[in-house]
């Protein structure tokens, strides 16, 4: 299963975001997204869902134009974490999570394990709008992972999550791409894209992109290029502030 | 009395098969159909206060029956151009904020809501110019009653019609309750379905409109205080909807006939006040 974008052009009102991009995930691979707010990281996402049409070029799977697709026959093998947004859902956080394996009809999916994995066993039967922010956010991922997806498609997913949590993601990412599944995620922190990610994709918002792995692209002039000067000192060890 | 039968056996049973019967079951029907089409408007705009006259439908229904009214037309024709109005209120609402509902139903809401409020006032205006012996009449119109209904199998053929087709649709609308984009991701065709739910809510309520009035508060409260309640799944939540509206409502006109007998309440002063405290006290609780 693999999915390959062959030159891609985003826009946003006349304004080209990515130009001609190519990028193909491959199986067993965490593809990490970095650039600066509204340079095109989530109109990507979706558009590497199948959600969105790109300007022009085109979305493959398995070398079938994406959009070509039946929704259901996509959604069994592409799944997407959206930014946040649960404001219409009134019911329990397990209704919220088996919706997840809505792609693959009435056949129950059985959620314990998913609760444990997420540590969500407690807050199962508590309704979802009671939840704190980055419980939720473990909700919405045990929804995602409740759709087995085999390229995964996640929009800031380390958004409210504690250092625990994080670590939590780290593992499931690393578990599905050891398991032949393409992860992506679009990240903010250049120190959890250097550590986990097997390659990197940054979208600088004026058409350039640059695609590489972590060690050649995180370079302090790199990251100023990406957000702008000064902001290298950002992720630079101060001598003042040591943390322990 | 009103409510008690006559002693006269062959009168009480005709009372009862060709009046009270034919309207109890109308007042059920029109009760399920509104808060069914409560509850699929909630689901369509992801918001549990949305309510089936949201978007203007009883506001297009009751200017074109007053008008109808006003201008010395009976009964059949004022249901009919009740009808035709609710139908004229939905297509407008459409038309002007239907455009992006693949991803955003906020133009929609704010169309329905804008044409609502401008039905509101062609009303009153006439109202305050309609001649005044037709007033009563009116008013009875505009706050629902059950004394006009005459057609209680075709609202009961609707009832299990819609309830039916919304079933059907169920699993669908569990996972449009997510973001449009998240529910697009599980492979629901967004917009396809929010115009179905348009469409099948819009049907529910012109024809309760045409046939009743607007009724108000069953759409709203009933399936709120279900989903307030625990009834997430629209597999449950969408037949107890129909259940529950259909028992409020028959309760509400059974009050509405008896407590100033010989004298009628239109239904809806009632509906409104069960429905008021206790949607009230549901929002109290956390």
């Amino acid at each position: 299963m693999s999915l390959a974008a062959h030159r891609v052009t985003l826009q946003a009102g006349p304004r080209t975001l990515v130009d001609m991009l190519d990028l193909a995930l491959e199986p067993g691979k965490v593809l990490g997204v970095l650039g600066p707010n509204g340079a095109g990281k989530s109109t990507l996402i979706s558009m590497l869902a199948g959600l969105a049409v790109p300007a022009c070029g085109q979305i493959m799977l398995d070398n079938q134009p994406l959009a070509a697709l039946p929704p259901l026959t996509r959604a069994q093998h592409i799944g997407l974490l959206p930014q946040g947004d649960e404001g219409g859902f009134l019911g329990s956080v397990a209704d919220f999570v088996a919706l997840g394996h809505y792609p693959f009809g009435v056949a129950a999916l059985d959620l314990v394990p998913l609760f444990a994995a997420w540590e969500l066993a407690d807050l199962a039967h508590r309704p979802l709008d009671s939840l704190s922010g980055g419980e939720r956010q473990r909700a919405r991922l045990a929804q995602l992972a409740a759709q087995q997806p085999r390229i995964a498609l996640l929009d800031e997913p380390l958004t409210h999550l504690d250092p625990a949590h994080q670590a939590r993601l780290l593992a499931w990412a690393r578990n599905e791409a050891d398991a032949g599944h393409s992860v992506v995620l679009t990240l903010h922190d250049p120190n959890w894209a250097a550590g986990h990610c097997d390659h990197l994709l940054f979208l600088y918002g004026d058409g350039r992109w640059q695609l590489g792995t972590p060690a050649a692209l995180l370079t302090p002039a790199s990251l100023e290029t990406l957000y702008g000067t000064g902001t290298a000192a950002l992720w630079r060890k101060s001598d003042r502030a040591q943390p322990v | 009395m009103a409510g008690a039968l006559p002693a006269d056996h062959e009168l009480a049973m005709q009372i009862l098969t060709e009046l009270r019967g034919p309207r109890v079951a109308a007042a059920f029907a029109c009760g399920g159909l509104l808060a069914l089409a409560g509850a699929l408007m909630q689901t369509l705009f992801r918001n549990p206060l949305a309510e089936p006259y949201l978007l203007g439908v009883s506001g297009g229904a009751g200017l074109l029956a007053l008008l109808g009214m006003a201008a010395g037309l009976a009964w059949p024709w004022v249901s009919v151009l009740a009808f035709v109005g609710s139908l004229l209120a939905l297509a407008l609402a459409a038309a002007l904020g239907g455009r992006l509902l693949a991803r955003d139903h906020t133009p929609l809401l704010l169309a329905g809501v804008m044409l609502a409020a401008g039905f509101g006032a062609l009303i009153a205006l006439v109202l305050s110019v309609a001649p005044i012996e037709r007033l009563p009449g009116m008013l009875f119109f505009l706050m629902g009653d059950l004394a006009w209904t005459s057609n209680p199998f075709m609202l009961w053929a609707a009832l299990l019609l819609a309830t039916g087709t919304a079933l059907g649709l169920s699993r669908r609308l569990d996972v449009l309750q997510l973001s449009p984009l998240k529910a697009a991701s599980l492979g629901v065709a967004v917009a396809p379905t929010r115009w179905m739910l348009f469409t099948l809510a819009g049907a529910c309520t012109a024809l309760v409109v045409a046939q009743a009035g607007s009724i108000g508060f069953v759409g709203l409260m009933v399936p709120h205080a279900l989903r307030k309640t625990g009834f997430s799944g629209h597999r449950v939540l969408l037949p107890a909807c129909a259940l529950a509206g259909g028992s409020l409502l028959v309760l509400a006109d059974a009050l509405a006939r008896t407590v100033i007998a010989p004298r009628e309440l239109p239904v809806g002063v009632l509906t409104a006040l069960i429905g008021v405290p206790m949607m009230l006290w549901l929002l109290r609780k956390p």
